[in-house]
């Protein structure tokens, strides 16, 4: 019973925070289909301003999150007047968008590489305390992560039901063509989107280095499980990746206790396999009929 | 001229300066860097079959470059294999493991494929370096593949012992005529049938369907091919440096290889030499930056992707303004 309590709770910490960097990554697929390999880079970054901002800026904890999300939030606009825009007036933007991301999450990479040094940092932003379900201690730090992520994911879900803009956004990834035609500028979306995600990975990369440490290649694990959960998910169905991303949180921390951590990714990655042979367009996606 | 008649003599010219620059220029760095650049050259003309002929969106180029390294070395180490027949073992090696891959990615559409061979090969990484079982113990502990220290000791193709004083050169040869039988095969499939029935796909996906032209197939032979010669490449990479271990996965050497094809000219068949040879000068030119190699890296890939989307072979056969 304890071991259960135990695996669902760091389960649910880690499929919370996967959640929460895959929902910026399925929007942006959603609306411009675009793969943004530079999400994990973002991700490290947001974790180091957040570090800067404590530790050499002397910002209160409550400031220094809003404003690494803040500054994520400019380069993932930055992101999108620089690669995206005049790509998408090209040929090939899937392919090409992808390659591009690649050099500039590589960029960002090692620019905070350069910066910080290639040495762990501990993420300054943590909770300190317990909880105490039965003989399980929780750390409150992991509460924390829950309850920010679950805070997030309900104002994502607001944004996109409730508001002009959100309306907007699910317009264009139902069908940009139509949503141009009925008046929606999809260039506006499109630089929201991008400008969101960027905000949600600097959430994230906080969250994700205060229970662990902060490296500049931190980014690349958590994005390619948040990649992975896209395409259990079916790639740009934001709904779908919460409910996977928490389903592979619970499944990591259970194959991590059962099989021990060396085996987890790769049974996550089996896994993934076999969904994608079942149904190749993910659990949630819908076929997509292709007219020649 | 035909354009099967001015790639062989491109080929040519290019197979004859090659050949004359050993004697030309006999210092060791020179002939053992060009030697590192025919091997990143085979598996950046074989990668660019599957990415730019083919159109499968695949990442697991430097997985399926490991397999064939990491097979020649276990087959040289555990079964004592002489390399001579390892070599070609590991490519039929590695022609097995791209097929598992194809079989279980080329279903998908593009984005899929991309992610998920970058997430095979960093498995294949995750799992070698976390290996820390002993497997054997003659010589030490070590990991069935290896762990982090790699596999070294499992022989040699002879040339050291033949030539002690200038195997680099001997193998500099070997080296040259390995890329020479990729970029033949690549212009055999590019001008081919293979290369045909993947523009007829390009250019009209219905009719060239409905003709009886199975997209799946001819990916899975292109990724079959292409796969033969890296693990080929890998299995050389191995003797050569006489140690394989788990860099070859490195996310840097990935970004360097792309950056080749992609500044080259992706689909073309001699942008990707001319991007290898244009990026190796580069690197070594600017060998004091080295702290700032991947970012500029990282830049060059997304400018030219931004700006260039064809590459130095697109701007050298542009069409005259009129």
């Amino acid at each position: 019973m304890d071991v259960l309590i135990q695996i669902v709770a760091s389960g649910l910490t880690l499929g919370a925070m996967y959640a929460v960097a895959t929902i910026g990554l399925s929007l942006v697929y959603g609306s411009l289909n675009m793969l943004n390999m530079a999400h994990g880079a973002i991700l490290t970054l947001g974790g180091y301003i957040c570090y800067a901002a404590i530790v050499h800026a002397g910002l209160h904890p409550a400031l220094a999150l809003p404003g690494a999300a803040l500054i994520c939030a400019a380069v993932g606009l930055l992101i999108y007047f620089s690669a995206a825009l005049p790509l998408l007036r090209a040929e090939n933007f899937e392919t090409n968008i992808f390659i591009a991301t690649i050099g500039i999450g590589s960029v960002i990479e090692n620019l905070m590489l350069k910066g910080f040094g290639p040495y762990p940092i501990p993420q300054p932003l943590a909770v300190d305390g317990q909880l105490v379900i039965g003989n399980v201690h929780i750390p409150l730090q992991n509460v924390f992560i829950l309850g920010v992520a679950l805070m997030l994911m309900v104002a994502v879900a607001v944004l996109l039901q409730r508001t002009s803009a959100g309306r907007a956004i699910r317009a264009t990834s139902m069908n940009r063509d139509a949503a141009q035609l009925m008046g929606v500028r999809v260039g506006r979306v499109y630089a929201q989107v991008l400008a969101l995600s960027g905000a949600l990975a600097a959430v994230s990369g906080i969250m994700i280095s205060s229970i662990a440490t902060l490296t500049p290649v931190m980014g690349g694990d958590p994005m390619l499980k948040a990649f992975i959960v896209c395409v259990v998910a079916g790639l740009g169905n934001v709904y779908g990746a919460v409910v996977a991303a928490i389903a592979l949180g619970l499944l990591e921390a259970a194959t991590q206790y059962v099989f021990g951590v060396r085996w987890s990714f790769a049974m996550l990655l089996l896994l993934v396999i076999l969904v994608l042979i079942w149904r190749p367009f993910g659990l949630f996606g819908k076929q997509q009929v292709v007219r020649l | 001229m035909t354009a099967i008649r001015r790639d062989i003599l491109i080929g040519l010219v290019c197979l004859a300066i090659a050949i004359a620059l050993p004697i030309v220029m006999p210092g060791r760095y020179i002939i053992t860097q060009s030697t590192l650049f025919f091997i990143w050259a085979i598996v950046v003309v074989q990668w660019n079959l599957v990415l730019g002929i083919g159109g499968i969106f695949s990442l697991a180029q430097m997985a399926l470059f490991a397999t064939g390294a990491y097979a020649t070395a276990m087959l040289g180490f555990y079964w004592k294999v002489p390399m001579l027949a390892a070599i070609p073992m590991a490519g039929l090696v590695t022609v097995a493991v791209g097929m598992l891959i194809g079989l279980a990615c080329l279903r998908l559409r593009g984005p899929y494929v991309a992610l998920l061979t970058l997430a095979i090969a960093q498995v294949m990484y995750v799992l070698i370096v976390n290996d820390t079982g002993c497997f054997t113990t003659t010589g030490g502990c070590m990991p069935l593949f290896g762990g982090v220290r790699g596999i070294g000791q499992f022989g040699d193709i002879g040339l050291r012992a033949l030539f002690p004083s200038k195997w680099y050169i001997a193998h500099y040869y070997v080296g040259l005529a390995l890329l020479a039988l990729a970029v033949a095969i690549s212009i055999v499939v590019i001008r081919g049938p293979l290369g045909l029935a993947f523009r007829a796909l390009r250019d009209n996906p219905g009719y060239a369907m409905s003709r009886g032209i199975s997209r799946f197939k001819y990916q899975l032979w292109i990724f079959a091919v292409s796969a033969f010669f890296t693990g080929i490449a890998g299995g050389f990479y191995a003797v050569h440096f006489r140690v394989v271990g788990p860099t070859v996965f490195s996310f840097s050497l990935l970004l360097f290889l792309i950056a080749m094809i992609v500044i080259g000219g992706l689909g073309s068949i001699w942008g990707p030499l001319l991007g290898a040879a244009v990026l190796m000068l580069a690197d070594e030119g600017m060998r004091e930056l080295s702290d700032y190699r991947n970012i500029g890296l990282g830049l060059l890939l997304a400018v030219f992707v931004i700006a260039w989307p064809n590459g130095l072979n697109g701007w050298l056969q542009r069409k005259p303004a009129r």
